[in-house]
């Protein structure tokens, strides 16, 4: 942390993907390593089915629930067109890591229009930063056997880019208290599926 | 927090991540309030809901009243018992308590008693985006506006230490920000909260007659004397920053206060801070100190001018000279919306002159062109919703020619395309009367849609008035047997309270027959032929009827079947599609999307309610079991 003024993080995707506990898991393991943190959330009307996006900052002088544009670290996308939406938080600075999952928006079906493609959406992208990592999370999170555990591969792959100020035990030690027992062996494995397919894959987009 | 029992660890010096609302619940142990009362409502409910969770075990009485005025006035009666209470609610949720409010600033308090009014700039789950630190100078009652998860937990606390002090209650008001956002929360000691009260009978301060309520009028203005050296000795009205030279000073309050605090440094201004987190009555020597000490001073607020129109006061008396730039005259903050560090930098700059260190618009240019064909993605009727077969049955008994006033709830939803059902609302229950509104003037067909908690939190006089006023219209009750919008709660209707004790069902359509209407029945919405059937008879009718469609909700249905690992339900699109997209049109569900060209369902989102199949004019949908 040394040097560090404050790391900002975005997750952004759509209500019901679990974006918001993979925002606690990150806020507890930065406040497990003694950090000052804040973490955004979105309740009640926004959340169904809308468009979500939380904000993780740590860093010792953070105060606000929000941060500037173009002064996010990392871009947690959970959905390619909600990635698209924060571009503006964005820099060439940042880190995307992106979900191929996509959830079409209603207003696209009813205008019968197909979703774009990925490519475009990637190299929308690269207007604002050619660091972007393509996770196939819903994927690896059936190899991990539950579908609801595709957060926690993106916080996997996440964690694997070494790019946050938090230790990859700080993380499994949030999961443990977060995460229901029941659950726990599934959510670990997530993220060393989503880890691993960092390290390993990286594929390019 | 998914396990809210570790709100109860008596773990003094702990450092916990809470959200703003789970603070206040943790102050609430922390302060030994007996009981607590709701009515749930974005950006609130998370304070009740998280009591509600643990209230058996930490011994406190969590309750979801009908609505906020009762929630307030068994907080207010509680407290006059003199035991500790809360009552927590969402801004607008105050308009309805304001009633018991204005008056129990007259007759006080023994036991400390707390009003939460969570306030939402920038309407994320509201219809408005009013102020409330109005109602603390409206009603003369002390306010506390903390800024962050630590300040809401120990200013829950200092709340009752007031109110105590002062015999008031106490508003503590919180914004979406400082509700929703988590930080580092560090524990206190836990208290055992005490619920045994006393009623003494004091008919003076307690039976406000005219002769009596005059006397307490003045009583209540020499507390509010007395609340000004409390908030001048506060530890929550502090200067935070000296500044070097004295040019700028900075005035601000709760999530405004971070927001001033980021963009002062990023624009490395040497500028004073002075914070205030009790915010009525004001500190005016404080201020006066800090208006003289300057010779430009920035207000720094949400909303309102409310500290700045009071700051410009205080100056004519402190300092007549100091100039001082907020939102009234010039704009230098916006006063709609809610503020970000980037509004208060570009306000400050102005100001100050300084120039920012973003180049903003290089920013926008460049966003903008990301949003060119960038569609929207704003909040929907979930898959498998019981309000969307609701809302397609009402289209289809009426050709979609009636007038459809709505109400507050996911169901306020249903006017977007295709469906297109809903009007207009303005408040909860302004469906039942706004439709005898209508009705009367227009002469058309008119159907108020209102949910179920939402019926039993105001739409009863309004139906009564109905069936006296003799109002032709039809009330479509979708109940879908939760206060889904907010987060699940239970009402009156669901056979359960906030401490999850079973209780006694209230049905909606009893309720309805005992107000008076003569035509009541209840339906499936996904019974679409039938459900059908008995609105165009209910709007045959020649007086006020009421429909309830009732299923539950589909969020509800989802986390049942997974807890009990039952098979889920898909709909499936088989060869017969003549991709003629009536389901897509119709219905526009989510789970209905276009794969190359072709109507399909996406199966993780689907949860097989059929509505797409009994709408599909070739029976192409079949819904089947997967493991």
């Amino acid at each position: 942390m040394a040097g560090m003024k404050e790391f900002n993080i975005v997750l952004t995707g759509v209500g019901g993907q679990g974006i918001l506990l993979a925002a606690e898991i990150l806020g507890t393991a930065a406040l497990k390593e003694g950090l000052n943190v804040r973490v955004s959330e979105i309740h009640g009307m926004a959340q169904r089915g809308g468009a979500v996006v939380s904000n993780v900052r740590i860093g010792e002088n953070v105060l606000a629930p929000t941060f500037l544009d173009g002064k996010a670290d990392v871009l947690l996308g959970f959905e390619p067109l909600e990635t698209l939406r924060n571009l503006n938080l964005a820099s060439e600075k940042t880190t995307i890591i992106m979900s191929d999952e996509r959830i079409t928006p209603t207003e696209l079906t009813a205008k019968m229009v197909d979703y774009p493609s990925l490519k475009k959406i990637t190299d929308k992208i690269r207007s604002f930063t050619k660091d972007i990592i393509v996770v196939e999370a819903a994927k690896l999170a059936t190899e991990a056997r539950n579908i609801l555990t595709e957060n926690v591969v993106l916080i996997g792959a996440l964690a694997a880019t070494k790019k946050m100020p938090i230790k990859d035990e700080s993380i499994i030690e949030a999961l443990k208290e977060l995460v229901p027992t029941k659950h726990l062996e599934t959510n670990i494995k997530a993220f060393k599926h989503g880890y691993e397919y960092t390290q390993k894959y990286r594929p390019k987009y | 927090m998914p396990d809210l029992r570790l709100l109860l660890q008596d773990t003094p010096k702990k450092r916990a991540l809470l959200l703003g609302n789970e603070a206040i619940a943790r102050g609430i142990l922390e302060v030994g309030i007996g009981v607590v009362t709701t009515y749930p409502g974005t950006p609130a409910s998370e304070i009740a809901d998280s009591i509600s969770e643990i209230a058996a075990e930490a011994g406190v009485y969590m309750e979801y009243s009908i609505n906020e005025m009762v929630a307030v006035e068994i907080a207010a009666a509680a407290a006059n018992c003199g035991v500790r209470s809360l009552s927590a609610m969402k801004h607008v949720g105050l308009n309805v308590a304001a009633d018991a409010l204005m008056t129990l600033a007259y007759m006080g308090v023994k036991g400390g008693c707390t009003i939460v009014t969570a306030d939402d700039p920038e309407c994320y789950s509201s219809q408005n985006e009013q102020d409330n630190r109005f109602y603390a100078l409206l009603a003369n009652l002390p306010c506390l506006e903390p800024s962050n998860a630590q300040e809401a937990k120990d200013m829950t606390v200092s709340a009752v230490e007031i109110s105590e002090k002062l015999e008031l209650p106490v508003l503590l008001r919180t914004t979406t920000r400082v509700s929703h956002t988590r930080g580092p929360v560090t524990y206190g000691k836990l208290a055992k909260p005490n619920l045994k009260g006393e009623f003494v009978r004091d008919i003076k301060r307690m039976n406000l007659v005219p002769a009596n309520s005059r006397p307490m009028h003045t009583v209540l203005l020499r507390k509010v004397e007395k609340a000004k050296e409390i908030s001048e000795a506060s530890p929550y009205n502090t200067v935070v920053r000296e500044s070097k030279g004295g040019k700028f000073g900075v005035i601000s309050a709760s999530a405004a206060f971070n927001y001033a605090m980021e963009a002062i440094d990023m624009l490395s201004l040497d500028a004073g801070v002075l914070k205030l987190g009790m915010t009525h009555p004001l500190p005016e020597n404080l201020i006066g100190a800090f208006l003289r000490k300057h010779k430009k001073i920035v207000v720094v607020e949400e909303l309102e001018p409310y500290l700045e129109m009071q700051v410009k006061a205080i100056a004519k008396d402190y300092a007549p000279n100091v100039k001082i730039y907020g939102k009234i005259g010039k704009l230098y903050f916006p006063r709609d919306g809610e503020l970000s560090t980037r509004a208060v930098m570009i306000g400050l700059a102005k100001v100050t002159g300084r120039k920012l260190p973003i180049n903003f618009e290089e920013i926008d240019e460049k966003y903008a062109e990301v949003l060119k064909d960038l569609p929207r993605r704003p909040p929907i009727l979930c898959a498998g919703c019981p309000h969307r077969a609701s809302f397609y049955v009402i289209r289809k008994a009426t050709d979609g020619k009636a007038i459809y006033p709505n109400d507050i709830g996911c169901y306020a939803l249903g006017f977007a395309p295709p469906l297109s059902i809903g009007d207009g609302f303005l408040c909860m229950g302004s469906s039942v009367s706004m439709a005898q509104g209508i009705n009367k003037v227009t002469g058309r067909d008119t159907i108020g849609i209102i949910g179920d908690s939402t019926f039993f939190h105001a739409a009863i006089p309004g139906l009564i008035n109905a069936v006296y006023n003799n109002h032709k219209i039809t009330l479509a009750v979708l109940d879908n047997q939760t206060t889904a919008m907010t987060g699940h709660q239970p009402h009156p209707g669901t056979g359960v309270t906030g401490m999850g004790v079973p209780t006694e069902k209230v049905l909606i359509e009893k309720v309805a027959e005992g107000c008076g209407v003569k035509y009541v029945k209840v339906v499936d919405p996904f019974k679409v032929k039938e459900a059908t059937a008995v609105l165009k008879e209910a709007l045959q009718h020649p007086g006020p009827s009421v429909v309830v469609f009732r299923s539950p909700c589909a969020l509800m249905v989802v986390r049942d079947r997974r807890r009990k690992s039952a098979k889920i339900m898909v709909c499936k699109i088989t060869e017969e599609c003549t991709n003629c997209m009536a389901c897509i049109k119709l219905l526009g569900c989510p789970a209905l999307v276009l794969v190359d060209g072709k109507a399909s369902i996406n199966e993780a989102l689907c949860i097989g309610c059929g509505l797409c199949a009994s709408v599909c004019p070739y029976q192409a949908i079949k819904c089947e079991e997967v493991s």
